[in-house]
């Protein structure tokens, strides 16, 4: 039992993509779909211009909203609180992508399946971290137990003083972010 | 929140649309479930470089049931540490690519090809190419290569056994420029070693978009350990989440700038002067013309205020030598400017004056390891070949790289009569496309060798398919650095296509043909062995580990002699005098200039595109699409000005051409200019996906040459912009 969660310092990612085509393959996604996603914020006018970049993907919210609207219980959380879709109930309702307010969700329109960021549950079962984390460029991600007080992740958290996104939603994000 | 370039809702829209993609996807796609519940059949790791880019990082190829399934890094290797960049991971489903050149053709008539056998290429292309040698000598023959080792070794020794000089690479149109002033001053590129330097400036060089993992984790060290980085583009480029100040100079000016910094540090005796006494020439000349360059007449010409200028130069004397100005690459001074070379010597001399030579945190050159050779008694080598070269009109640019833009120019002269290009795309990215087309086709023999139809192979006389980088071995690469690196590339997977064959096998051949196959009685096997048999590695463990680290490092501190003429840093430069350049530094004018009416076009990478080669991996051309990135920048008071919203259609007009596209309206950029990705503007119609997508620079650049570093000078283009349908 751990509660994974991860931190994206964002003063260290250049929005080089690597990770959202590195989860693609690891999870033989087409093109067209990906479970990361960038927003990029403009700040300022000529010539005192700033950009913030922001990686997104499923936060592994303790309090799921497309948990809880989600009819046929497709949408689980495993013993170690990652959120997870078994596809062999998903009947591709869409309830959950309406209701994740971190647009999260992609459809998969071969399957039908709605599908979404898992943490690399494979990987992280067998002690790695997740895929977006090794490739990152930057080191700008960190995966660890947020309920261990000494691992990296949770030691980091305090450090860098990193927050979970839109925390006023009441979702309890478990994605960290520098900002 | 913030907001996306492109509402999600548009996004989704857009991709239900292409949701036709899906079935000529180039992996197979599956259910995650169904990837990893297979996971326990028959999954390999082998190691071998990657292709995307030239950094060529070291992979871990991960194949599942005899598919490609991933990629990840090698921890160990010099520039990849451990990391895989979009690009990386991307480019390992080339593979399975739809428009894979299959099977060797021959030109039957414009545009139109037929397929032959490899016994019939060979043996016409062998006897084309001794009769076009016998009637006009062997200079009438050309090579160009990409950047890699097996065409750096086949390549040259073809070269030599027909008698030939002319070998060539992509750097025309990337770093001819820059190596030209940093090679005549310094002797060469070293390395910036940027983790343990304290103040960083970076001049058009962003490592956020041309991304090497390696240099991203040192810019972060150095900036956790307190440094400062300086940006100097036109543009506020990707590496902004890892810099501290931007100064958005007038574009074709950073040589003002490099300049009036210079002038600091000597007018205020700042520089090392233990340093500048014993290991440079030509001090008081140079001394004497720096004078001229102060930060009020740089201000005026830069935009960039004096006392920016004076700050940034006093800044980095004080932490000096642990200061440099980045050696960059094609950046602001590899191919772009009429003054570009004086802009690389005036860096290179700027670091000197900072005394950040082979010390910590400054410029090192790295060592390469004294490769092995093949048993000369059993493998004749051929004679060095010594005729001219066809650009012998560029005395100063390297016999490494050379002057590839002006080939068509020679094949119109008559002088070039016959040509062999290797997955190198001449015609869409070294210079105009209308004006290579025209050269080329002028040419009695043009072979190309590549894993797809790219604008060049469309025109050549015979398209050569090879196996792609995951289905061959290749020569091995050496990485030099402060601790060199050997790897290897080798076959990960089986060849998807039978019928492909590997360039080391083209070259054999053909040579073969030619009477010369005793030059070529080896394998890449035997080759690679005989390479490495000094350093005491074997082959199998080399191929087992994928790269192994030579572990002789430099010594810093140290200040080596230096490859100039004087063993010494140049300011004073006697080959630039002899081929009728000034000797001494000094500014120089771009050479066009935009009016109030008109923009200068400017370009640029992005992390996840390499040239335009990248742009037909479906991956990759998403990440464009669903980000509309192929898009021109505008500064946002001009657009005002001109009545242009964000995201609106408009022409961009030049003396040449017209090009639509979208505008990205924004605050990152200098007014005067506006700025396209490099990475667009595919028009072979074989190339599925790249096709259409963004237009690129080139095809607004009139065919100019300049006569220093023999670059077609990529950013002197003048364009206007106005919208569609007023
Ligand atoms: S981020 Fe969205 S998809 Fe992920 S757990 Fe939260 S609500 Fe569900
Ligand atoms: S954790 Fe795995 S599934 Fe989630 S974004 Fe990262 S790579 Fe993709
Ligand atoms: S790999 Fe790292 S640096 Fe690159 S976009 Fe992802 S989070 Fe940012």
């Amino acid at each position: 039992m751990a509660r994974y969660g991860m931190l994206i310092d964002t003063k260290k990612c250049v929005e080089c993509f690597g990770c959202r085509v590195a989860c693609q393959m690891q999870n033989g996604l087409p093109p067209e779909e990906a479970f990361i996603h960038f927003y990029e914020k403009e700040t300022g006018t000529f010539p005192n211009v700033n950009i913030q970049i922001l990686p997104v993907q499923c936060q592994h919210c303790e309090n799921p909203p497309c948990m809880k609207n989600c009819p046929t219980g497709a949408t689980y959380k495993n013993k170690d609180g990652i959120v997870l879709v078994d596809e062999n109930k998903c009947i591709g309702c869409k309830y959950c992508v309406v209701s994740c307010p971190y647009q999260a969700r992609v459809p998969n329109h071969k399957t039908g399946v709605v599908e979404k960021c898992r943490f690399c549950v494979e990987e992280v079962e067998k002690g790695k971290a997740p895929i977006c984390v090794a490739t990152c460029v930057g080191n700008a991600r960190i995966f660890g137990d947020l309920d261990d007080p000494n691992s990296e992740i949770s030691r980091e958290i305090i450090k860098r003083k990193a927050i979970p996104l839109r925390a006023d939603l009441g979702t309890k994000p478990k994605i960290y972010y520098v900002r | 929140m913030l907001t996306k370039r492109l509402s999600r809702r548009t996004f989704l829209k857009a991709s239900a649309a292409t949701t036709a993609l899906l079935s000529v996807g180039t992996f197979e796609f599956k259910s995650w479930q169904k990837i990893h519940a297979d996971e326990k059949t028959n999954l390999t790791t082998i190691p071998t470089f990657c292709n995307a880019c030239s950094s060529k990082c070291g992979l871990l190829v991960h194949v599942k049931n005899g598919r490609v399934w991933k990629v990840s890094g090698q921890p160990d290797h010099p520039f990849g540490k451990g990391k895989v960049c979009a690009r990386g991971h991307a480019l390992a489903s080339i593979p399975y690519s739809s428009d894979r050149l299959t099977q060797p053709m021959k030109k039957i008539a414009e545009g139109k090809f037929e397929p032959i056998t490899w016994e019939q290429a060979y043996k016409e292309i062998g006897t084309k190419l001794k009769q076009i040698i016998e009637k006009n000598g062997p200079g009438s023959f050309v090579f160009i290569n990409d950047p890699r080792p097996t065409g750096k070794f086949y390549g040259p020794r073809f070269l030599n056994a027909v008698g030939s000089s002319n070998y060539f690479g992509h750097e025309t149109v990337c770093s001819n420029a820059r190596d030209t002033g940093f090679n005549h001053t310094i002797g060469g590129i070293p390395g910036g070693d940027v983790a343990n330097s304290k103040y960083i400036v970076f001049i058009g060089r962003s490592y956020g978009d041309g991304v090497r993992p390696a240099s991203v984790q040192a810019l972060i060290k150095a900036k956790e350990n307190g440094a400062h980085v300086v940006i100097v583009d036109p543009r506020l480029n990707n590496t902004a989440p890892l810099a501290d100040e931007w100064l958005p100079i007038r574009p074709g000016t950073d040589l003002a700038l490099v300049l009036a910094m210079s002038n600091v540090l000597v007018t205020e005796e700042l520089y090392d002067k233990e340093f500048i006494s014993n290991y440079s020439v030509g001090f008081e000349e140079y001394k004497k013309t720096i004078m001229e360059y102060t930060p009020e007449w740089a201000e005026k010409i830069t935009g960039i205020s004096k006392e920016t200028i004076i700050r940034i130069a006093r800044d980095m004397a004080k932490v000096k030598p642990k200061a440099m100005i980045e050696q960059s690459w094609r950046g602001a001074f590899g191919s772009t400017y009429a003054n570009s070379v004086d802009t690389g010597r005036a860096v290179a001399l700027f670091n000197a004056l900072l005394g950040n030579i082979q010390q910590k945190g400054g410029y090192i050159f790295g060592k390469s390891p004294k490769l092995g050779k093949l048993d000369e008694s059993i493998h004749p080598t051929p004679p060095e070949a010594t005729i001219p070269r066809v650009d012998a009109e560029y005395p100063l640019v390297s016999h490494h790289t050379g002057v590839a833009a002006i080939i068509p120019q020679k094949a119109k002269e008559g002088i070039v009569k016959a040509a062999l290009i290797i997955q190198t795309n001449p015609v869409r990215n070294y210079a105009n496309p209308k004006y290579m087309i025209e050269g080329l086709k002028s040419l009695e023999l043009m072979v190309v060798i590549d894993i797809q139809m790219s604008e060049t192979a469309s025109i050549a006389d015979y398209v050569l398919p090879e196996p792609t980088y995951l289905e061959r071995d290749d020569v091995i690469e050496v990485t030099p650095g402060v601790k060199p690196a050997i790897s290897i590339r080798q076959k990960v997977i089986e060849k998807v296509h039978a019928n492909t064959v590997p360039a080391d096998r083209i070259f054999t051949e053909i040579a073969k043909e030619m009477g010369l196959g005793d030059y070529f009685n080896f394998s890449v096997d035997q080759l690679n062995q005989a390479m490495i048999a000094p350093l005491g590695i074997t082959l199998s463990e080399l191929k087992k580990k994928g790269t192994i680290i030579i572990d002789d490092p430099v010594e810093l501190g140290v200040v080596p002699k230096l490859k100039t003429a004087s063993g010494k840093v140049e300011f004073y430069n006697e080959s630039f005098k002899k081929a009728g350049f000034s000797p001494v530094v000094q500014w120089m004018e771009p050479l066009v200039k935009p009016d109030s009416s008109s923009f200068r076009l400017i370009t640029g990478k992005q992390s996840y595109h390499s040239h335009t080669f990248t742009a037909n991996i479906p991956y990759l051309i998403q990440i464009t699409k669903d980000y509309n990135s192929e898009r021109l920048w505008i500064n946002r008071t001009r657009a005002n000005q001109m009545g242009l919203k964000d995201g609106d259609l408009v022409e961009v007009v030049s003396e040449l051409t017209k090009s639509k596209i979208r505008i990205y309206v924004t605050d990152r950029i200098h007014p005067e200019c506006v700025f396209v990705p490099s990475g667009y503007g595919n028009f072979s119609k074989n190339l599925t996906y790249a096709n259409g997508v963004g237009f690129s620079y080139l095809d607004h650049l009139p065919f100019h040459m300049d006569p220093i570093g023999g670059t077609p000078m990529i950013h002197e283009c003048i364009v206007k912009i106005r919208k569609v349908g007023v």
